[in-house]
């Protein structure tokens, strides 16, 4: 019987309280830093190239096999505007078979690929299966247009390419640099510039 | 009057009511949407049309379109027939239900009577729903009906007669007239009590649910249903929700007057209607959010051994009252003295019956 009266109060507390209702598709809860969507790749703004060197140890140790790289030679290396000898050709992710697992990141040697912590890498429905495989530049585009403001995983970005002058020396000529391309934490620094040379 | 003709007068207003209820109907399911979104602190439907208030008519148009489905081994005119046998009453019950002091379709002599009559018919829709899908959830559910909704009419029809013995007449518009001071609450809380109770029960909603139980009976006598036929179950059910709260504040609340005496224009006449009706189905809403289901035994048990003694009491009371000309300040003394104890009653059988089950949760759903 008090019950009864207790659960009218209930009821009538929870009606005065804000619904906790987000009505998603125009209203967007932010997405934790760590979130991982599907992977994509990062674009070095000071060199204007991918990180990516094709190596293809990411294609080597997705268990689901859903990813496809081919290597070539830097033309840029040979102008010598860049360090990397090597630099991706041909880059294909199966989205629809990708399960996020995170491996792909975790072995990268160039932090070059990160899982995406944006609403676009996990609102990818269309109508054709086939609209899942990315290719190089739609797999660039994000982080090349700077969409993806602020990725979990920072690129060894300058410093790893040992190429492009310091974010402090260089000052405001380059405009509007991504974030994720200014240095990384030093003593990160230290270590991937000690492996290098 | 209306038109001149009294048969062009009577389909006319037939018209208006047969044309406002189903509408009331589409509006009625989105508030309840609404409602229960909000106690349970989400938004409800908030898509079709602002704040989803398109939500009842899209739904309308998906249910009128969808197929009639009939299963094969259907008894095929109890089956088909059910839902007009749920739906009709309701909506004669309609006929004799005054709006506001003009709005009405017949101001019947015996109106109570009659809608309390009509009204229990829609027991056999039931019964012949469940027997007709050849399906045991639905004979189930369809027993469950005729057993609940006939315990409860008693009570409901008992707190009715208490009221027509007060107002000395079963004219609804004249039990309206008779409240210019007081509305009868005031002196038959006991009576209003039983009336909500059982109006709930006989509505068949939570925490009265039995019969339609989607956990227990998955549906009861709606399982086979699809389409427009369900969607007359759900007509009958959401038109026996405006019938009750509207029948409940007429004999209670004082119907379209002030609450406190007076005649009011016509404007705020249907206002105080709407108003009226509406804390009916709130509360009823608010019920329905807020308790879990009885066991059909605690049902049976509450109508049987509680509602129904006291309002045979209150009929005596009343009678003692009226016979021997008291002053009519003693019904309210005597029905809220009577309501006292039936609460009082309540609590002490709910208590003994209770099982603990977790600390901090107990006795919830224990009414007996």
């Amino acid at each position: 019987m008090l019950g009864i009266v207790r659960a009218l109060g209930t009821t009538m507390r929870a009606a005065m309280r804000k619904p906790v209702t987000v009505q998603y598709p125009t209203e967007k809860k932010e997405l934790p830093h760590r979130s991982r969507g599907f992977p994509v790749l990062l674009w070095d703004t000071r060199i204007t190239e991918p990180f990516c060197t094709g190596c293809q140890v990411c294609a080597r140790y997705c268990p689901v096999d859903c990813i496809t790289v081919t290597m070539r030679d830097n033309p840029k290396y040979a102008e010598g505007k860049s360090k990397r000898k090597k630099i991706v050709d041909k880059f294909y992710l199966d989205y629809a078979r990708c399960m996020r697992c995170d491996i792909c990141v975790e072995v990268c040697n160039f932090d070059a690929i990160v899982m995406n912590n944006t609403w676009q890498g996990v609102e990818l429905s269309c109508y054709d299966r086939q609209d899942l495989v990315l290719d190089l530049p739609a797999l660039l585009e994000q982080s090349r247009s700077g969409q993806l403001e602020d990725p979990f995983r920072e690129p060894m970005g300058v410093a790893h390419s040992g190429w492009a002058p310091k974010a402090e020396e260089e000052g405001e000529a380059e405009a509007a640099p991504a974030a994720q391309t200014a240095a990384p934490a030093a003593p990160e620094q230290a270590t991937t510039e000690g492996g290098e040379g | 009057m209306i038109a001149g003709n009294a048969w062009v007068d009577a389909l006319v207003r037939m018209g208006i009511i047969g044309a406002l209820v189903p509408v009331s109907v589409i509006v009625l399911t989105w508030v309840e949407r609404k409602v229960i979104g909000r106690m349970q602190m989400r938004l409800g439907p908030m898509r079709v049309g602002p704040y989803g208030t398109l939500q009842g008519f899209a739904d309308t148009i998906k249910l009128l379109t969808k197929e009639d489905v009939r299963p094969q081994t259907a008894d095929r005119w109890t089956f088909e027939l059910a839902p007009f046998v749920i739906v009709v009453p309701t909506l004669m019950a309609l006929v004799s239900l005054p709006f506001t002091a003009d709005l009405f379709v017949r101001n019947l002599t015996l109106g109570l009577f009659y809608i309390v009559a009509v009204s229990g018919l829609s027991i056999v829709g039931f019964v012949m729903a469940g027997w007709g899908s050849d399906n045991k959830y639905a004979l189930i559910g369809g027993i469950r009906a005729a057993a609940q909704l006939i315990s409860y009419e008693i009570p409901l029809v008992m707190a009715v007669l208490a009221i027509a013995m007060i107002g000395q007449t079963l004219n609804l518009s004249e039990i309206v007239a008779k409240q210019h001071n007081v509305p009868y609450i005031a002196y038959q809380p006991l009576t209003f009590i039983i009336f909500t109770i059982a109006g709930l029960a006989e509505l068949y909603r939570q925490p009265f649910d039995i019969p339609v139980a989607e956990s227990e009976v998955v549906g009861g006598p709606f399982v086979e249903y699809s389409g427009i036929r369900w969607s007359m179950f759900q007509l009958g059910e959401f038109v026996n929700l405006v019938l009750i709260s509207i029948l409940g504040s007429l004999i209670f609340l004082g119907g379209w007057r002030w609450p406190i005496g007076g005649d009011a224009p016509v404007i705020a006449q249907f206002a105080l209607m709407f108003v009226k009706a509406s804390v009916f189905i709130l509360f009823f809403m608010w019920m329905r959010a807020s308790l879990p289901r009885l066991r059909i035994d605690q049902l049976m048990a509450y109508c049987w051994q509680l509602l129904l003694p006291f309002a045979f009491l209150q009929i005596v009371i009343n009678g003692l009252v009226l016979v021997y000309d008291w002053p009519s300040v003693l019904l309210t003394v005597f029905s809220t003295i009577a309501a006292a104890a039936a609460i009082w009653l309540t609590y002490r059988v709910a208590q003994q019956s209770g099982v603990r089950y977790q600390p901090g949760f107990d006795r919830v759903g224990s009414v007996l």
